[in-house]
């Protein structure tokens, strides 16, 4: 029934981000692989209630819950947008909608200049193709009884795709590509530590070449040493392949290191949004500022230490 | 300060159907009286294991050997029944996941009551309660006297965790281990609860142990950190010396590997053979 109260809407339908959004001149980075000179992937207005459970019925309608209210938002060509907030504020059900996962109540996605809302067939066929999503927990998200052969091909067979080269030398392929042992191709995900099923949803993901992947937590349930690999094989894999990323995450240190610009939701709507060290450094709304300072810090007088004496060490060793 | 608890030598070991497995092997560590302990490590460290070890909560397919002392009496000497009167009241322990550790169909002043009570046998119902609500009070839960009734399902997950907190402390405990007590919450909930235990032990003077994966959380709470890695604690140093000038090359690479919010790091360094493990686990 409720919906936000607090104003601060950037979600007025004007189809525009407002926040701190420098326009974006002609800095989006140059041999956009979108015909148009439009964002790879513009959302506007989106928005999605949900029936509150125990209510309506028979006689009356249910009561409802916005989750995402007014959201607009655009994902450039070989740019990473990253969508942080806290549970409950609309991240992953807003990536959801963008990838077509879950259907918006209104508003509308518009991929390389085409509306996708409400595409089928074909249509949303090369839309699926041209989007993959790479999920947070590895193991839930790849079939148990598949080989890593299956899974890495299945969002080609589902499409009636043929495999490249045949399965196992496509497999081995991508397999090097994300840092697996390309002899592993006929294993099975719980033979893999955490990260590297990880990594097996990335080669997934790659499969179809995808010109947008969103990252629905997806180095949130890892280790910090694994986590800090798998981030850099992110990075990597974009600077390779030229894609984009909407990258889902509650960890705000995460995102300082892989994100372009950042969108803040919270319940529901995108407070602030703008490029990185932007919202980082000089964030507009109180909450993001809220949002930062919790975030827990090493203090820096160590940090600084730390770095020094690391630092000294390495000139000794190249000394010595 | 006198020492409050003394972990000698421990060893926990697992029957599997592969032979034995060590998960902690030969820990030491003491605590003061008051003090605060951060265990960090990644999944698979052992840092749990020590944790449920100290509280005498170990599954049975698990063995231990070494000593564990908790002011001056040795736990592993105990019979179960002399540890089970020692936990719950001279040491508590509070867990990520505070929904799963409380009864859905217990109003959580009935579960504070009933884990006071269970210590403090001549207690009454309603002396029971005015613990119950001062707990509540004592953890900031806003309007404590009517909240008592209410249900696990009526607190949202910050406010769970601080009724588990409130009914740790209602015995008054020495020690007070919290495993990885603020992963599942919100960053601003998080931080709330920190400076709850923080409070909590500054007020009460109960010692804390916090096990957890994240470096920064330990950083801000903990007096002395102890790094565990594969079951062995491999640098144990007062927090300031431990993050300034971290002596093992593993405690080095964890803190090189950790995302800064404050500045992008270049290329975050990964710990290979950390993650290169792969195969069965």
């Amino acid at each position: 029934m409720s919906t936000t109260s607090t104003g601060e809407s950037t979600g007025q339908s004007t189809g525009q981000s407002t926040g701190t959004d420098a326009v974006a001149p002609a800095s989006a980075p140059a041999a956009s692989t979108s015909p148009g000179s439009g964002p790879l992937l513009r959302a506007t207005d989106l928005v999605k209630e949900f029936a509150v459970p125990g209510t309506g019925g028979l006689l009356g309608r249910a009561d409802t819950f916005r989750a995402v209210d007014g959201v607009s938002l655009e994902v450039r060509a070989r740019e990473t947008l990253a969508l942080v907030g806290e549970s409950g504020s609309g991240k992953s059900t807003t990536a959801r909608i963008v990838a077509r996962l879950m259907d918006a109540t209104s508003g509308e996605v518009v991929f390389d200049g085409e509306p996708v809302t409400r595409a089928k067939g074909d249509r949303l066929r090369r839309f699926r193709s041209d989007v993959q999503v790479v999920f947070q927990d590895p193991y839930s998200s790849l079939n148990p009884r598949h080989t890593v052969e299956r899974i890495v091909t299945a969002p080609l067979v589902y499409q009636g795709r043929e495999v490249p080269g045949g399965t196992r030398a496509f497999t081995q392929q991508l397999m090097e590509r994300v840092g697996l042992d390309p002899d592993h191709h006929r294993r099975y995900p719980s033979q893999f530590s955490g990260g590297q099923a990880q990594r097996i949803g990335i080669a997934r993901a790659l499969a179809v070449s995808p010109r947008l992947v969103v990252c629905d937590e997806a180095v949130s349930a890892l280790d910090v040493s694994v986590q800090a690999q798998i981030i850099n094989l992110l990075r990597r894999l974009q600077r390779e392949e030229g894609f984009s990323y909407l990258f889902i995450a509650h960890d705000l240190a995460v995102v300082r290191q892989i994100a372009d610009r950042v969108a803040v939701m919270s319940q529901g709507r995108i407070v602030e949004q703008g490029e990185r060290d932007a919202v980082f450094d000089d964030p507009q709304h109180e909450y993001t500022r809220t949002l930062l300072a919790a975030v827990p810090r090493i203090r820096p007088e160590w940090e600084r230490a730390r770095r020094e004496a690391a630092g000294a060490r390495a000139e000794e060793e190249t000394t010595a | 300060m006198s020492t409050l608890l003394e972990v000698e030598d421990l060893t926990i070991t697992f029957r599997t159907a592969h032979g034995p497995v060590d998960v902690v092997d030969g820990l030491s560590f003491t605590l003061e009286q008051g003090a605060s302990l951060g265990i960090v490590g990644e999944s698979g460290s052992g840092k749990s294991m020590t944790s449920l070890a100290v509280m005498g909560l170990l599954p049975p397919t698990a063995s231990l050997r070494g000593r564990v002392s908790l002011d001056g009496a040795e736990l592993t000497a105990l019979p179960e029944s002399k540890v089970r009167r020692l936990r719950g009241d001279r040491m508590s322990m509070i867990f990520q996941d505070p929904l799963s550790s409380l009864n859905p169909y217990y109003s959580v002043g009935m579960q504070i009551e009933e884990a006071y009570r269970a210590h403090r046998p001549g207690v009454t119902r309603r002396q029971a309660r005015k613990v119950a609500v001062e707990a509540m009070e004592r953890v900031h839960i806003a309007d404590a006297a009517r909240r008592v009734d209410h249900y696990p399902h009526q607190f949202s997950g910050g406010m769970r965790q601080r009724v588990m907190i409130a009914m740790a402390l209602s015995t008054e405990p020495d020690l007070l281990i919290a495993d990885e007590p603020t992963t599942a919450l919100d960053v601003t909930v998080q931080a709330q609860i920190l400076d709850l235990l923080q409070e909590v032990r500054r007020e009460t003077g109960t010692a804390l142990i916090l096990i957890s994966h994240d470096l920064a959380v330990v950083s801000e709470i903990a007096e002395d950190v102890v790094v565990m890695r594969h079951g062995v604690a491999v640098e144990q140093a007062p927090a300031e010396r431990l993050f300034s000038d971290p002596q093992h090359p593993y405690t080095r690479a964890l803190l090189d590997a950790v995302p800064r919010i404050d500045d992008e790091i270049g290329e975050l360094r990964g710990i290979d053979s950390a993650a290169g493990v792969g195969g069965k686990s």
